[in-house]
């Protein structure tokens, strides 16, 4: 053992060791959690083992044990408990998608190898998170082309209402999906460019002393590029994701709440302008307010999505013992509602604590960055993954009106699946960079 | 910027407070009554999902299983006696719902009862099934004499035992074959319901215990109840007047004895020659509503009857006979709709009773006035065979005092022995009766046949009480009701004691 003599380690090397021990361990015991979950969706579904439980098993510990030496190799000094979490989700989807659908569970697994894939080269190419920062405006140059990708004729493919889809060649894929990393990093890099002039007041609208109309210009074009996202790909869940997504990376940089007031007010209107104008806002409001005006038509699905969870109660019906085939999308969009009910209130909300502690764990990586590019990224990412969550769980039961986005790492959904990786390495990365400097006394 | 960061820590925290608790109104809150809403049909696609538990009568005839299908559902609702036991087990059916027993026992029969689940448990991992077997009180032999008694004929047959309320047959004419309304084939089964529901007949109503009828002189029991009851009449006093008719006060339409008969004398002369006369005068005359209806309510009238079927009706007797006018002789209170009381008194106007009621009267005048709350559960047994529950029987209404009781009965003994009923004369047992003849204005003159009677071995107590009503039969003598309906009621009787 190496670490039987500590006299040859410095404190710090010490330190990422233990963090990557613990990594191990928890990947483990989420690898073990998974394993156990699958066989239990067998049992339910079968009332037997499945025959390949222990290949299953060893292809999970296969593919975490990759990662975790990719990150032991490039980022010895990340957090320990991104990897953990993600796996978890991830494999706690994949255990739902296979019990629903075994094709899709496939593709899943395909997804789910290029995902890891993608974790292992972006730690690997990404060595020092700054280098992104030079590449701002490529970035946004990136994020905006994949983002209205979709809308140019002959690629864009509409499917189920949404224009969100490419097709090029064989290859179908959602753009969205990696247009909102690369916006945040270019949202990270200006607005570290930026925040003195951002943050400086010398406006007056009535009562709020704003920046100086010039340098509102960002913020009107981060309004009206979710406008197009909403109007023109009919995808409210991204639209109001990207917004959220800026306007807190805004606030974050400048400290200044009235750009949340104007990014509020801003939304609002878009919103209620939208509603106004396009049916199919009006359909998703009218369809939260009050689901049984029409039950068998536009209210069934979220209707169906609140019997599955009451159907779960507290404990759940247990793995592959819940009525799946009643609602459509149930592998991505309403997977929750899946989990909900055959693992009830009780793993509806581990699912949710997961989130949560990614989101922690993305705050404290934040929090020790500082008031860098980094920080500011790593508050992005973390709001990316914590809101998109939000928005989708929030959606599936009702608490919010639905608007369809992909619960990340759970949901079936190359895409999202792959980009969430991405997101996972960033995060990861930022975490071992901020780590390798001296520590700072913290202060408010 | 760490304030910054804190505070969206803060806020992301309340968002997934938010969704936790919106989670706890949804999973635990409203989740039962989410479960419970009409279009939720989760638990019924689970139900046939996996086997169901069979309906045996109990001498072991299976009238409801179920087999497995290569289809989607895949169990189909199976009811080997068709149309026989439709009224009771009901129909079960993916598209339309369940009725009878499937519905009101339908965590037994699919096995969601806490003790089954408890039995469930300790058999995890296996394909055994929780589903009970729910054990009826009907005996096959008993029902099938009744449908082959009715012989097509539209009407219906309950009996009971008095003594714990047990139902050991109960068939009505017309019925249908649950088979068809619970097939599986959504259409199919949709296009005879409505084929059912369209009918005049109503096949699909149980008119054992969905539907009233005049019950004529057989309510001459419940009359005589509250005579002995009010201690106005005695088995010696008073002498009823030997009349062919009886005009009540305030009147002057005459209540008239059958075939204009002069009719009259003490409680069992008038009451084995059910002398509509003495009856109505001694309702209006003798007793005024309040007895009257003391005793119509102490028989179960006006009160849903508890038995574990779905939708059974009340039997009905008016509670309201206008204002008091003045007062009688014997200082009864004579109201402005006296004359209507004393239709009551023979079961007309506006009384309107089940056949499952009737029974239950003979029920309770054989069980020492107590009615026992009727049932057709037995018990439930697990998929072992172990009895898992078992029909707790109890007394559901006091009809009137042992005393009382006791004089109805050799009352209903004489009817037989002398009376209008004495086609129910069975040797070696001891059985009494009363017929009813309830008449339905028509021209020609139709009438509801009636025979209420309880039975049992010679000196020991009752062990079957039956009703048998025959509707619209032509004619509307003393003699139709015993004449129609008494070769049903022996037939039953015999069955139910073992004597066919």
């Amino acid at each position: 053992m190496r670490t039987a003599t500590p006299e040859l380690v410095t404190p710090a090397e010490f330190v990422r060791r233990r963090r990557r021990t613990t990594e191990l361990g928890l990947l483990v015991l989420a690898g073990l959690i998974i394993g156990g979950a699958y066989a239990l969706a067998s049992l339910g579904r079968n009332s037997s083992l499945p025959a390949d439980v222990g290949l299953f098993l060893m292809g999970i510990f296969g593919l975490v044990v990759a990662a975790h030496l990719a990150v032991r190799r490039f980022a010895p000094a990340a957090d320990a408990l991104f990897l953990p979490l993600a796996a978890l989700l991830n494999g706690l989807g994949y255990v739902f998608i296979s019990r629903l659908d075994t094709d899709l569970a496939a593709k899943q697994l395909g997804w789910t190898l290029v995902g890891i894939g993608l974790f292992v080269l972006t730690l690997a190419v990404v060595r020092d998170i700054r280098v992104l920062q030079r590449y701002r405006y490529t970035f946004g140059l990136i994020g905006f082309v994949l983002l209205v990708l979709p809308l140019v004729p002959g690629i864009g493919r509409n499917i189920n209402g949404s224009r969100i889809w490419v097709a090029i060649g064989p290859v179908s894929f959602q753009p969205g999906e990696f247009a909102k990393i690369a916006l945040a990093i270019f949202f990270a890099g200006y607005l570290m460019d930026r925040r003195e002039l951002l943050g400086t007041a010398t406006f007056r609208v009535g009562p709020f002393n704003v920046p100086h109309p010039r340098y509102f210009g960002p913020v009107l074009l981060a309004w009206g590029l979710s406008l197009v996202v909403m109007i023109f790909q009919k995808d409210l869940g991204s639209a109001l994701l990207f917004f959220v997504l800026f306007v807190v990376m805004l606030w974050a940089a400048t400290g200044r709440a009235s750009y949340l007031v104007a990014g509020g007010v801003l939304f609002g209107a878009g919103a209620f302008a939208s509603w106004g104008a396009f049916s199919h806002v009006q359909t998703r409001v009218s369809v939260w307010l009050d689901p049984w005006a029409d039950p068998s038509g536009k209210g069934y699905q979220i209707i169906q999505s609140a019997y599955a969870l009451a159907w779960g109660g507290t404990t759940g019906t247990g793995i592959g013992l819940g009525i799946s085939g009643r609602i459509p999308y149930q592998e991505t969009d309403f997977i929750f509602a899946i989990i909900g009910e055959e693992l009830g209130l009780l793993g509806a909300t581990v699912v949710l604590c997961t989130f949560l502690l990614l989101a922690g764990s993305g705050l404290r990586v934040a929090r020790v960055a500082g008031e860098t590019f980094e920080g500011l990224l790593a508050i992005g990412l973390t709001t990316l993954l914590a809101v998109q969550a939000f928005i989708i769980v929030a959606g599936v039961t009702r608490l919010l009106p639905l608007t369809g986005v992909t619960l990340p790492f759970v949901s079936y959904g190359g895409s999202s699946l792959v980009a969430n990786y991405v997101l996972l390495a960033l995060l990861v990365r930022i975490s071992a960079t901020v780590d390798q400097r001296p520590p700072r006394p913290v202060s408010g | 910027m760490n304030k910054r960061v804190r505070t969206l820590g803060v806020v992301i925290m309340c968002l997934y407070a938010a969704l936790f608790v919106k989670l706890n109104l949804v999973q635990v809150f409203q989740a039962e009554s989410l479960n419970d809403r009409p279009d939720n049909t989760r638990s019924l696609q689970r139900d046939f999902n996996r086997p169901r538990g069979d309906i045996v009568t109990s001498d072991g005839a299976v009238v409801a299983t179920s087999e497995a299908r290569r289809a989607a559902l895949r169990y189909q609702r199976v009811y080997p006696k068709a149309e026989l036991y439709a009224h009771t087990t009901g129909f079960f059916s993916f598209t339309l719902g369940s009725a009878g027993v499937e519905r009101t026992y339908n965590d037994e029969l699919s096995g969601r009862t806490p003790s089954l689940r408890l039995r469930e448990l300790t058999g995890l991992f296996q394909e055994d099934s929780s589903a009970g077997t729910v054990v009826l009180t009907l005996q096959d032999k008993v029902q099938s004499v009744a449908r082959q008694a009715l012989a097509g004929r539209t009407g219906s047959v309950v009996a009971v035992d008095p003594r714990d309320g047990s139902v050991l047959a109960m068939y009505s004419n017309p019925t249908y074959d649950p088979n068809a309304v619970s097939n599986n084939d959504a259409a199919a089964a949709r296009r005879t319901k409505d084929l059912l529901d369209a009918s005049p007949e109503k096949p699909l109503l149980a008119r054992s215990y969905q539907d009233r009828f005049f019950p004529g002189s057989t309510f001459k029991i419940v009359t005589a109840a509250a005579g002995l009851t009010s201690g106005k009449v005695t088995e010696t006093a008073p002498s009823y007047p030997v009349v062919t008719s009886y005009t009540p006060p305030l009147t002057t339409r005459p209540i008239r004895n059958f075939g204009n008969k002069p009719c009259g004398g003490t409680l069992f002369v008038i009451f084995d020659r059910s002398c509509n006369s003495s009856f109505a005068q001694m309702a209006s005359e003798q007793l005024g509503p309040e007895p009257m209806v003391a005793a119509a309510r102490s028989a179960g009238f006006d009160k849903v009857p508890p038995i574990d079927l779905t939708r059974p009706v009340a039997s009905t007797y008016p509670t309201d006979f206008g204002p008091v006018v003045r007062t009688s002789p014997d200082g009864v209170p004579i109201h402005a709709d006296t004359p209507r009381l004393a239709q009551t008194a023979i079961g007309q106007n506006d009384v309107a009773a089940t056949p499952l009621q009737m029974a239950l009267v003979a029920a309770g005048v054989a069980n020492g006035g107590s009615v026992m709350r009727p049932h057709v559960m037995a018990e439930v047994r697990a998929a072992d065979g172990a009895v898992v529950d078992k029909y707790a029987a109890g007394e559901w209404t006091r009809f009137v005092t042992p005393e009382v009781a006791d004089v109805l009965r050799r009352a209903m003994l004489s009817d037989v022995a002398q009376g209008t009923a004495t086609g129910l004369q069975l040797s070696g047992a001891d059985v009494g009766a009363k017929t009813g003849t309830a008449q339905l204005g028509t021209e020609p003159p139709t009438s509801h046949a009636w025979m209420v009677a309880f039975a049992g071995p010679t000196g020991q107590p009752a062990s079957v009480a039956v009703a048998v009503l025959i509707e619209r039969v032509p004619g509307a003598s003393d003699q139709t009701g015993g004449r129609v309906a008494g070769p049903v009621a022996r037939a039953v009787i015999q069955a139910a004691l073992g004597r066919s």
